[in-house]
């Protein structure tokens, strides 16, 4: 029998919930500044969770984990920059 | 007066999970894939209304259940990696089956997609917005392939013994590829699928 991984399953519920809601700004044609940046924002909570939690990184000793880390707000941050040039 | 409880405790930093060669594979793909995605912001910085206008003809609705079914594998793999390490080798092996049976569910619907933009006559040349989904989105798909049959190779050995609570490294490998696969996804979906 499986023991209930709750930290698990809460990353799980967190990812869908954050997908649902990625999904609903997508349908809902919203667009510009703010919404790109809440979308950036809720994609680095879960990449940060995938990372933490899924792939286990949590607690590995530099610089391993913090690779990961540095390339998913990196990529995100430049992705922001490059959304925001598009505005301009 | 600093009693021993109120000391700091040692904090014994793990080693990567997984065989190590994996990461530089990983380390190596991530980069791959960051410089695909800020190709694609940036040229779309040049052509916004090209880019905005042909991401409203994706299919959003497949690339959410592709999400969802990624998210869900990956949480499958995780139930794999926490049963091998209680020795339970053939529930590993069964988890892995649901996280391959699920990779077989995005690539389902990536072909349903892939062959509605075929019948439409989207070619990597029709525009530059499609030359970055066609590209992106297949580089992906064929990472989720491999991603499949890693997992499958790691179920069957699960299954005939081969890993214990001791020694189980190449699940903890074939796991940490498919979190990679998952985890370039989050970022692709919404940049390629609803960011405008």
């Amino acid at each position: 029998m499986d023991k209930v991984d709750y930290r698990a399953l809460q990353v799980w519920l967190t990812l869908v919930v954050l997908t649902l809601l990625t999904y609903a700004i997508g349908v809902s044609g919203l667009g510009g500044a703010v919404v790109v940046a809440g979308i950036l924002l809720s994609v680095a909570v879960k990449g940060h969770l995938v990372v933490d939690v899924f792939m286990g990184l949590k607690g590995v000793r530099s610089p391993w984990r913090w690779i990961v880390t540095a390339w998913l707000f990196i990529v995100l941050l430049l992705i922001g920059v490059a959304f925001t040039m598009g505005e301009s | 007066m600093e009693t021993v409880a109120s000391r700091p405790a040692i904090v014994t930093k793990r080693s990567l999970p997984g065989d190590f060669a994996i990461w530089i594979f990983i380390y190596a793909e991530l980069l791959v894939f960051g410089i695909f995605f800020l190709s694609y912001a940036f040229t779309r910085a040049r052509h916004v209304e090209l880019f905005n206008t042909y991401q409203r003809h994706l299919d959003r609705e497949s690339g959410a259940i592709n999400t969802l079914v990624l998210i869900t594998s990956s949480y499958f793999v995780v139930m794999a990696v926490n049963a091998i390490r209680r020795g339970a080798a053939r529930r590993c092996s069964q988890w892995l089956l649901l996280a391959i049976l699920s990779g077989g569910v995005f690539v389902f619907i990536k072909l349903a997609e892939f062959s509605a933009k075929h019948a439409e006559g989207v070619t990597l040349s029709t525009n530059t917005f499609y030359m970055f989904y066609l590209s992106l989105t297949f580089f992906h798909f064929m990472h989720v392939l491999m991603g499949m049959v890693i997992l499958s190779v790691v179920a069957v050995k699960a299954y005939q013994g081969a890993y214990s609570a001791q020694d189980h490294t190449g699940v903890e490998t074939g796991a940490s590829y498919w979190h990679m696969v998952d985890l370039v996804w989050i970022v692709l979906f919404p940049l390629v699928y609803v960011m405008h």
